[in-house]
């Protein structure tokens, strides 16, 4: 999903609305160009948030083995994620009317969430050894 | 029931009621919002910015149809079982995101082909206008214009629009499904 996020300059279009990873993404994200990051010139299938996301979510994922050394059964994973989101909803909100944010804040709070996620999800990968 | 029952006894009958019935609601909902969205930017004026309904109407429809998942969840620990495992999290995620974009298109077209025959190409014409209103070099315009061209006008069926929409709707939701895992259902203990 990240890979296909970065869009058209990756397979060398021009455009990533109407190429096909641009397709993929229509359904979900708004893909306005001004602001999304680009690769080789060519502005990404999904904005800069979403692709914060998606990466967050492949860095989390990665990380989980060294996130659940930390994680387990503490209520910092469910705190940390409702912050994650409702980080998004007051730069949403507040983005034009008392600030304007950029593809750099974007991207980190989408990462912010991406990695919320997975870490909200890694006690599920902690098994119990109870042999013994 | 006990605990051991109640995921071993199930079959992908059991699955459908959650999948189908939160699918149909938001397919449903997220239907009737992108015909809203749509008929706003249909009958606004061209004002060259990208936020417009259109653009909007993307971002509430993925917020909301992300939602799915997690309920779709919830509905199968409420209806079917309290145990769940991550696959099965998954599995329900992926599908009711299915069923929303199976449904959604379907919907979409029955719209275009008894109420609106002209939708597509009333929308088209709005977004190129919105697009022909923007500050950008011409160059760059014509791409957009071109591109949002190709990808309406090309006239996707609905098969295509399936399957462009299955898989990212139903990955999106199939990451709510896991949320929904942890958050409703009851963990099985695992020995080794």
């Amino acid at each position: 999903m990240l890979v296909l996020s970065l869009g058209g300059g990756l397979w060398g279009a021009e455009q990533s609305i109407g190429h096909w990873t641009g397709k993929l993404f229509e359904n979900v994200c708004h893909q306005d160009p001004l602001r999304s990051l680009t690769v080789n010139g060519t502005p990404m299938a999904v904005n800069s948030r979403c692709f914060g996301i998606f990466s967050g979510l492949w860095m989390g994922w990665l990380a989980i083995p060294i996130i659940i050394r930390f994680s387990l059964k503490n209520l910092w994973t469910n705190w940390f994620l409702l912050l994650a989101v409702m980080l998004q909803i007051i730069d949403y909100m507040g983005n034009h009317i008392l600030w304007e944010n950029n593809n750099a804040s974007r991207v980190v709070l989408g990462l912010l969430l991406g990695v919320a996620v997975a870490i909200f999800l890694s006690d599920f990968f902690q098994t119990k050894n109870n042999k013994g | 029931m006990n605990e051991e029952e109640n995921t071993q006894a199930l079959s992908f009958s059991d699955y459908l009621p959650s999948i189908g019935i939160v699918g149909l609601i938001f397919s449903l909902v997220t239907f009737v919002i992108g015909l809203f969205f749509g008929y706003q930017q249909i009958n606004s004026e061209p004002t060259g910015s990208f936020m417009s309904p259109m653009m909007f109407s993307g971002v509430v429809i993925c917020l909301v149809s992300a939602l799915a998942g997690l309920l779709a969840v919830w509905h199968f620990t409420r209806e079917v079982t309290p145990y769940m495992t991550l696959g099965q999290g998954a599995l329900i995620g992926f599908l009711t995101g299915a069923v929303i974009v199976l449904f959604s298109v379907v919907l979409s077209e029955l719209w275009i082909l008894i109420f609106d025959p002209e939708y597509t190409t009333k929308m088209m014409d709005a977004a190129i206008a919105n697009i022909e209103a923007m500050e950008m070099p011409e160059a760059n315009k014509q791409q957009m214009i071109d591109a949002v061209a190709d990808s309406m006008a090309g006239g996707q069926s609905i098969w295509q629009q399936i399957f462009w929409g299955v898989p990212i709707t139903g990955l999106i939701n199939l990451v709510t499904g896991l949320i929904g895992v942890k958050v409703f259902a009851e963990k099985k203990e695992e020995t080794f």
